[in-house]
């Protein structure tokens, strides 16, 4: 048994590390390409972080992570919300707003902005249910355009109620009893790990326990593998996709909240745009699994945050390790299936052998 | 016409999947001009065998010669070359393109696209006495004319050696004779057919020679003219064959389930179902007979509330659970063993004790409130395992990896437990081997007898008259027929089936 255990981690991790191989292939070839040094590159990528950047390779996982978990709730039971960008837009805007208006003080305050960011963001994402579940629109479709609306909407009540700075706009900053201090392991000019990322622990437990132990989670899980079982099994497919839209879009509403009260204060120009779309990539490359998606979340936000680091060190554009973030992606994808199709070509002979070895054996 | 050279001869063929062994060691020899059955059970490796004579698949050992010389077959164009079709189980003809159009589509070079192909058409067609008009579309066609026109398909493409997988699986007594009159004198013009079947009554009718295949090997032949059906049977199972009869009555007064004039319109406003009543009482089996497609799935669907209605009633018990969900109806005890097991059955990818919750997400000892009860179910897993003999490793194996009869066996393990007050079972022993088949049946005998009450859709006759209490027949929609099993012969049955003659 422990053998047989030992073999399924081993191809649960094959794919994951056939993929950061290949991105890191590819990436080299294309820095080689256009005439820079790839060495230069991977010593400065490599090289230990500073302690601001670890605190922000911090924030960031935590970030991408939530964004992560909100993509997988939808993709495990087949459902494509792309609309996590717009979600978290206008959820962010919507909790930054009530948050600036002080209606309630101190944590009163926060506590009430995280649950206006989630029924804002499941609002959002339920529209796209609503269109799939009575006029059979693609979610994938009208999560796209809600993006483009979310995104217009929340420009257009900025500019109209916004506070004006200079010749920015941002909603009423929060009130210092309403930010949150947060904790810093290093000297205090390096920042600090926001409090509020502690979301991400909460989301990803809460997503490992609602998927492995509630009927629900059976629910969502059979829905994803096979929509015609789940239907003979009694789930009602309609609530299911709404209410796992809903979900998706609730958590979705929480993905830049750790930035509002931790640092950035209002939404305005130090609003995050694009962890969306990061969190769908890391939820592909996570498989949709809790820890997998935490590998994957911390591996963006390191590549991301040490970019940066490429502009002084380097002539490398910070923008190649969008390159391999994106095969990384496209590699899992393939490997995964290419790695599930071995594990169940594995399975099957297990079972033939265990069979014949308990039947006769024939001639 | 026949030539002394056989038509085929295959060699010590062997063909191995990863972690099955499908073929080995298979030696057959078709007699040119000849019907030559081959059969075998479910599983036993005929499938295979054809594939690879076909070009599909590539045999790992062995030799396949064709009128004495030996051929290596890369595709089915190579294996039409040296002419030998297939007539596969499922039709492969485009429903809104006329015969013609079929018949010529990917074989445009041989007669052209006109005329002269619907000459050649008129020929095959009166030389065999298929009875087919070039110009009607295909979906106006019935099952038999469809069999006819694949068949003609084949040898419009200059087949001479032509296998027909299960051609009787889709076909009524009646369809059948004249199947074989076709097949007869396809064989008089110097053809030879493959013919498999797993039905010994047809093969000893039709058949000139007779191989057994049994677990992936040839174990034997036959002359049809001396062999009985027991010998057959004997060699295809190793064992005796089992039979499904009852016993006496256990039909109690209690009714069970009734339905009163449900009628079922698509979203057109066709009548799928058409005022369809029927009652059954506790410990009684109602068969219900039809040639696929005319109405059985729905009326299981809406039994089973995955469609609602348009009209009519349906009491389980007392109660009118008309708009009742799925979900309720389980709940309320009917236990669903659904026609296709991969897609309304199983998730196959999951483990088997995951498969045992669905369908009973909501009951003990699957769920305790809103939690899964993953130690109940594996409990209860390990005991379903035991008393249905499902052969497997463990209930950590995803349900992908068992066989067809071992997946089944679970589905009825699993809408058996928690005592069930119906059973709604859609051909229940379809595609499972012969050992599987007897069990299941009993299994439902003694609940039957326990006082469930059971409807029975089945496509094979022999089930439905060995099992049922009633069986109604049904055609388009509507029941056209109410027949005492003790009495009934497959013959009466199939004249209903087909609409020619109601009681």
């Amino acid at each position: 048994m422990s053998k047989l255990n030992l073999r399924a981690i081993g191809l649960a991790l094959l794919a994951p590390a056939i993929a950061v191989v290949l991105s890191i292939l590819v990436t080299t070839l294309v820095i080689a390409a256009v005439g820079s040094s790839p060495g230069e590159f991977w010593s400065t990528m490599f090289e230990m972080p500073k302690p601001r950047l670890r605190v922000d390779i911090v924030n960031q996982t935590a970030m991408i992570y939530i964004a992560a978990v909100a993509a997988a709730i939808g993709f495990r039971m087949g459902l494509f919300n792309i609309g996590l960008e717009g979600q978290y837009t206008i959820a962010s805007f919507a909790a930054a707003s009530f948050a600036g208006a002080a209606y309630l003080g101190g944590f009163a305050n926060v506590a009430a902005s995280i649950v206006v960011a989630m029924v804002v963001g499941a609002a959002w994402a339920g529209i796209a249910g609503i269109l799939r579940t009575t006029r059979g629109v693609s979610e994938v479709i009208s999560t796209i355009m809600l993006n483009a609306i979310a995104v217009t909407l929340v420009g257009y009540f900025l500019n109209r109620y916004g506070v004006k700075e200079g010749n920015t706009v941002h909603t009423a900053n929060l009130e210092p009893s309403s930010t949150l201090g947060g904790f810093a392991p290093f000297e205090d000019r390096d920042g600090e790990i926001w409090a509020l990322s502690i979301i991400a622990v909460i989301v990803g437990v809460g997503f490992w326990v609602l998927l492995n132990k509630t009927r629900f989670g059976f629910d969502l899980r059979a829905s994803g593998q096979s929509e015609s079982a789940a239907l003979a099994s009694g789930i009602n497919p309609k609530r299911m996709i709404l209410i796992s839209m809903m979900l998706s879009g609730a958590v979705a509403g929480l993905i830049w909240l750790p930035a509002l009260f931790g640092g950035a204060r209002n939404y305005g120009t130090s609003f995050q745009v694009g962890l969306g779309f990061l969190g769908i990539a890391v939820a592909l490359l996570g498989r949709n699994r809790p820890l997998g998606m935490l590998f994957g979340a911390l591996l963006f936000a390191f590549l991301s945050v040490k970019s940066n680091d490429l502009t002084f060190g380097t002539d490398v554009s910070p923008s190649i390790v969008q390159i391999t973030q994106g095969v990384a992606v496209l590699a899992v994808v393939v490997t995964y299936e290419v790695v599930r199709r071995l594990r169940t070509r594995l399975e099957q002979r297990t079972v033939s052998r265990e069979l014949t070895g308990a039947k006769e054996v024939t001639a | 016409m026949p030539s002394d050279v056989d038509a085929v001869q295959l060699r010590g063929i062997g063909k191995r999947f990863p972690g099955v062994i499908a073929n080995h060691d298979v030696d057959v020899t078709i007699r040119s001009g000849t019907v030559h059955a081959l059969i075998g059970e479910n599983g036993a490796g005929k499938s295979t065998l054809m594939k690879i004579l076909y070009g599909v698949q590539k045999p790992d050992d062995g030799t396949i010669t064709i009128n004495g010389a030996e051929v290596v077959l890369k595709s089915p164009t190579e294996a039409i070359e040296v002419g030998v079709g297939m007539v596969f189980q499922h039709f492969m003809l485009a429903d809104n393109l006329t015969v013609l159009e079929n018949m010529v589509l990917g074989a445009e070079k041989l007669h052209g696209i006109g005329d002269q192909a619907r000459a050649e058409i008129r020929r095959i067609s009166d030389r065999f006495g298929f009875g087919l008009d070039p110009d009607v579309l295909v979906e106006k066609l019935g099952v038999a004319a469809r069999q006819r026109l694949e068949i003609a398909k084949v040898l419009y493409r200059g087949a001479r050696i032509i296998i027909l997988d299960e051609p009787t699986a889709v076909l009524v007594p009646q369809e059948v004779e004249a199947l074989f009159a076709n097949l007869r004198e396809l064989k008089d013009a110097g053809n030879s057919v493959l013919f498999i079947s797993h039905k010994l009554d047809e093969v000893l009718a039709i058949a000139d020679d007779i191989t057994v295949m049994r677990r992936g090997t040839t174990v034997g032949t036959a002359d049809p003219a001396t062999a009985t059906k027991r010998e057959l049977a004997e060699l295809m199972v190793g064992s005796e064959l089992p039979s499904p009869e009852t016993g006496e009555s256990t039909v109690t007064e209690t009714v069970e389930l009734s339905l009163d004039d449900v009628t079922l319109a698509d979203e057109f406003g066709r009548n799928l179902l058409t005022d369809i009543s029927l009652t059954i009482h506790r410990g009684e089996v109602l068969g219900i007979a039809g040639v696929e497609g005319n109405g059985q799935a729905e009326l299981v669907e809406t039994i089973m509330g995955m469609r609602i209605p348009t009209s009519g009633r349906i009491r389980l018990g007392e109660v009118d659970v008309t708009h009742w969900h799925t979900r309720q109806l389980r709940e309320a005890g009917i236990g669903y063993i659904p026609e296709d097991r991969h897609r309304h059955g199983l998730l196959l990818d999951a483990p088997l004790w995951e498969n045992r919750i669905l369908g009973h997400q909501t009951q003990a000892p699957s769920a305790k409130g809103m939690w899964i009860n993953r130690k109940g179910a594996r409990v209860d897993t390990e005991r379903i395992v035991k008393e249905y003999d499902v052969r497997t490793p463990g209930i950590d194996t995803p349900s992908r990896a068992l066989s067809g009869g071992n997946q089944q066996k679970l589905i009825v393990g699993r809408e058996m437990s928690g005592d069930p007050v119906l059973l709604i079972a859609s051909h229940p022993t379809r595609g499972v081997d012969v050992g599987a088949q007897s069990a299941i049946w009993d299994h439902i005998k003694r609940a039957r007898k326990a006082g469930l009450a059971v409807l029975l859709i089945s496509a094979d006759l022999d089930e439905l008259i060995g099992l049922s209490d009633t069986i109604q027949v049904i055609l388009r929609g509507r029941f056209v027929g109410t027949f005492e099993p003790s009495t009934v012969t497959p013959q009466d049955l199939g004249s209903a089936m087909t609409g020619g003659e109601a009681a």
